[in-house]
C-alpha cells in the first residue's frame, strides 16, 4: 500500500498533531465482519472504508456519522465530485461518506483483433448481433472464439444490463421485486439467446474471474466486461493492444459504481471525529485525486482533477480510461436497499443455472422474484 | 492456618468443637471452589456466556450493528425449518461428512497396515504421508484451487494423460463435494494412519502367536484380533473426524464460497454467510443452536451404539 502510505505521510505533514494509523483489514467481507464486531464491542476506529453496497445496512443501523454538518461548516464543494459516485454514499438523503476507491464495470477489448477485423465495440444493444457475427468463430457448433463475456458471478456486472434494458430491480417504492417485468427480462432473454448461439461467454463459480481473464489474454474471448480496477492488469499482461469501452446502452446507458468509500464512525469520540473529517477531506481532495487514483488503480472522482494539467497527463499515460470518463456522470449507484446483499443471491443463482446448466433464465427469474418478495416482506 | 490447628487440637464431642468443625469444613469447601475459580471464570466468559447469549440472540432479529435487539420468538427457527435451503445445506453437510469419515478411516487403516513396518525407509514414508497434516487448511485449499482448475489445473493434466477430457472440478455441482473431500483426505489421512499404527502396536503379540498356532490365516487374525482390539481407536477417530467434517468451513471459504448453486453450502459456511454477509445474526444463531443439537445427538448416538461394539483391552 505505497499509495496509502504516501497519503498518510502528506496528511501528517499538514496536520502534525493528528496521528493516523492505517490498519489493513483484508477483503471487504473481512472488513465488514470486523466492523460489525467493533460496533458490537463499542470500540470503533474513527474512519474506515466500506464497500459501496453495504453502506445502507451500516447507515441504517446508525453506525456511520452523517457528514452533513461538517460539509455545511466547511462548505465542501460537492459539485466537483462525479454526481453518481457521490450519490452512492448517501442514504435517506444524508451524506455518509465520499467515494475513495472507485471502479465501474467496462468492456475491455482486444483492440489489435478488432482493428484487424475492422469492427468497433458495440455502443448500443442493436449493434451487438452484428458484432457477434463479425467477431465470434464457431466451427461445427463449437465456439472457438467468443465475441464477448459477461460475468455471471456478481450482480454488479449484469444489473446495469437489466437497467439499460429499461428494467428495475425493485419497484419505485422498493416494496416488491421488479426483476420479472417484461422490461427487466429483456437482458436475460438476450443473454440466453447469445449464449445458446455460442456468441456470448458467461463465467460463474470458483475461479471464473481468472478463467475469463486467461481466456481473453489467450485470444479465446474478444471482449470481456470487467472492473475498471483490472484495466492495469490487462494492459500489463496482454500481448496485444487493449481498448476500453463503456457498457453498451439501450433504453439507458449506465454502469454501476463499485469499490469502496470513506466513512466516519458515529461511535468515535468528538475529537477523533474532527480529526477523521480532516482525514476524509485530505483523502478525497482534488489536490491528491489523480496521484491517489493512479497509485491504487481506481478512478479519479473529481471534475477539477480530471480537467487539470495533471489530469491531462494521466489520460495520456492511460488512454484506456478516457472511455470511462466520457461517461463520468453515467456511473450510478447500485440499488440502495438494506436487504440487497441478501436477496440478490436469488437472481445471481439464475445466472449460474443459465451459465452452468444451460437453463432458460426467464421462468427462473420469475421464481426468484417470489423469493425476493419473501425477503422484502421480512424487512417491512 | 491457626484455625485449622485449633480445630484439629479440639477434642471431639464438645459444642465448641462442633462449631469449629463447621467453619473448618466451610473453609475447605470454599478453598476447593477458589482453586477452581480461574478455570471456571475462563469457561464462564469464553464458553457458557457466549452459549447462553447465542441462545438469546437466536430469538431476536439482531443484525449485530444495531444497538437494539427485538425479540421475535421462534421466527428464525420457523424460517429455517420451512426453507428448502436448510435441508439442502444439511444434505450437503452429511454427504461431505459420510464421504470424509469413511475415506479417512478406510484409507487410514489401509495405510496403517501397509506401513506398520519398523525400518527407516518405512518411517520416512510414514513421515511423508503425515506431513500434510501440518499444513494449514487455507494453504492446502489454495494449492488445491490450482490443482482443480478447469483451464490450467494439475488434475486435468494428469487425467488428460489417460485420455479423459478436462473438467471443471469445482464448478460442477456433481464433483465439487468429492473435490473438497479430496483436500480433507489428503490432509487428514496421515493422522488416522499414525493413530491406527499406534493402536495396532499396542495389541499384545501373544494373541497373534496363539492364533497362528491354532492355524488362523492372516485375514482371520486381522478380522478377529486386530479389528476388535483396534475398536477404541476407531471410535476415537470416528467421533473426532465426524465432528471436524460436520464443521467443514475453511476449504469451502477459500475454494467454493458454498457454490456452485449451493452444492457446497455446508452448514457452518452458511452460518458465516448469513451472519457476516447478510447481516442476519439472529437467524445464524438459530442455525448454530440447531446444528449444536444435531452434532450432540449424533455424537451421543455413536457413543451409545459403539459401547457394545468397542472392546477395551485389560
Amino acid at each position: 500500500m505505497e499509495g496509502l502510505n504516501y497519503m498518510v505521510e502528506e496528511f501528517h505533514k499538514k496536520y502534525p498533531h493528528i496521528t493516523v494509523e492505517p490498519v489493513y483489514q483484508g477483503a471487504y467481507n473481512d472488513l465488514h465482519q470486523k466492523l460489525q464486531a467493533a460496533v458490537a464491542a463499542r470500540d470503533v476506529p474513527a474512519v474506515t472504508n466500506v464497500e459501496v453496497s453495504s453502506l445502507p445496512n451500516f447507515a441504517d443501523s446508525g453506525v456511520f456519522a452523517d457528514l452533513t454538518p461538517w460539509i455545511q461548516r466547511d462548505q465542501t464543494n460537492l459539485a466537483d465530485f462525479s454526481q453518481g459516485m457521490l450519490d452512492a454514499y448517501s442514504y435517506n438523503g444524508k451524506q455518509f461518506g465520499f467515494p475513495l476507491i472507485v471502479s465501474t464495470s467496462v468492456f475491455v477489448y482486444n483492440k489489435t483483433l478488432l482493428d484487424e477485423l475492422g469492427v468497433q465495440p458495440p455502443q448500443t444493444w442493436d449493434e451487438i448481433e452484428a458484432f457477434n457475427k463479425a467477431v465470434a468463430i464457431i466451427e461445427n457448433g463449437e465456439t472457438k472464439r467468443y465475441a464477448f463475456s459477461v460475468p455471471g458471478w456478481d450482480a454488479w456486472y449484469f444489473d446495469p444490463w437489466l437497467i439499460n434494458g429499461g428494467g428495475q430491480i425493485l419497484t419505485d417504492d422498493m416494496s416488491a421485486s421488479a426483476i420479472e417485468t417484461p422490461e427487466s427480462l429483456r437482458y436475460a432473454e438476450n443473454f440466453y439467446k447469445w449464449i445458446s448461439d455460442g456468441y456470448m461467454h458467461m463465467g460463474y463459480g470458483t475461479g471464473a474471474s481468472s478463467n475469463m481473464r486467461q481466456n481473453f489474454l489467450d485470444g479465446n474471448i474478444a471482449m470481456v466486461q470487467h472492473t475498471s480496477a483490472m484495466i492495469k492488469t490487462y494492459r500489463e499482461n496482454a500481448s496485444f493492444e487493449i481498448g476500453v469501452s463503456f457498457v453498451p446502452g439501450d433504453v439507458s446507458r449506465i454502469s454501476n459504481i463499485g469499490g469502496a468509500g470513506i466513512v466516519m464512525m458515529e461511535g468515535a469520540p468528538d475529537a477523533e471525529k474532527e480529526a477523521a473529517w480532516k482525514f476524509i477531506e485530505h483523502m478525497t481532495s482534488a489536490e491528491h485525486n489523480i496521484k491517489w487514483a493512479e497509485a491504487v488503480g481506481y478512478l479519479p472522482t473529481r471534475k477539477s482533477a480530471i480537467e487539470s494539467e495533471e489530469g491531462k497527463q494521466y489520460f495520456e499515460r492511460w488512454p484506456q480510461y478516457e472511455a470511462v470518463f466520457a461517461h463520468f456522470d453515467d456511473v450510478t449507484p447500485r440499488l440502495k436497499h438494506i436487504a440487497y446483499p441478501e436477496f440478490r443471491a436469488h437472481y445471481i443463482e439464475v445466472m449460474g443455472e443459465m451459465a452452468l446448466n444451460g437453463q432458460d433464465p426467464v421462468p427462473l427469474l420469475k421464481e426468484a422474484a417470489n423469493k425476493i418478495n419473501e425477503v422484502l416482506k421480512d424487512y417491512e | 492456618m491457626a484455625n485449622v490447628n485449633k480445630a484439629k487440637a479440639a477434642s471431639p464431642g464438645t459444642a465448641a468443637s462442633v462449631r469449629r468443625w463447621g467453619s473448618y469444613a466451610t473453609l475447605e469447601k470454599w478453598k476447593d471452589f477458589l482453586f477452581a475459580l480461574p478455570a471456571l471464570a475462563f469457561l464462564g466468559v469464553f464458553l457458557y456466556y457466549p452459549l447462553v447469549n447465542t441462545i438469546y440472540i437466536s430469538f431476536t432479529d439482531w443484525n449485530m450493528v444495531r444497538p437494539d435487539k427485538e425479540l421475535v420468538g421462534f421466527k428464525n427457527y420457523n424460517w429455517l425449518f420451512t426453507n428448502e435451503d436448510f435441508y439442502q445445506s444439511l444434505q450437503v453437510t452429511f454427504l461431505y461428512t459420510i464421504m470424509d469419515v469413511v475415506l479417512t478411516l478406510g484409507f487410514g487403516l489401509l495405510l496403517a497396515l501397509l506401513f506398520n513396518v519398523s525400518s527407516k525407509v518405512y518411517a520416512f514414508m510414514r513421515g511423508v504421508i503425515f506431513m500434510p497434516y501440518y499444513i494449514s487448511m487455507v494453504i492446502a485449499s489454495m494449492v488445491f484451487l490450482w490443482i482443480y482448475n478447469g483451464s490450467y489445473g494439475f488434475l486435468n493434466a494428469v487425467v488428460g494423460y489417460f485420455g479423459i477430457a478436462p473438467h471443471d472440478w469445482l464448478i460442477n455441482p456433481a464433483t465439487v463435494l468429492p473435490a473438497l473431500v479430496g483436500v480433507s483426505l489428503w490432509k487428514g489421512v496421515g493422522f488416522a494412519m499414525i493413530l491406527f499404527i499406534s493402536g495396532i502396536r499396542s495389541i499384545p503379540v501373544e494373541y497373534y502367536e496363539a492364533a497362528a498356532i491354532d492355524g488362523a490365516s492372516r485375514f482371520h487374525s486381522f478380522r478377529y484380533i486386530t479389528l476388535p482390539l483396534l475398536s477404541p481407536m476407531t471410535l476415537f477417530l470416528l467421533i473426532t473426524t465426524f465432528i471436524a467434517s460436520m464443521q467443514v468451513f475453511q476449504s469451502i471459504h477459500v475454494m467454493t464460497n458454498g457454490g456452485p448453486l449451493g452444492a457446497s453450502n455446508a452448514i457452518v459456511y452458511w452460518i458465516y454467510n448469513m451472519a457476516f454477509e447478510q447481516f442476519r445474526i439472529g437467524r445464524a444463531s438459530a442455525l448454530i443452536m440447531i446444528f449444536f443439537v444435531i452434532i450432540l445427538v449424533l455424537t451421543l448416538l455413536q457413543w451409545i451404539v459403539s459401547r457394545k461394539k468397542v472392546h477395551y483391552e485389560g
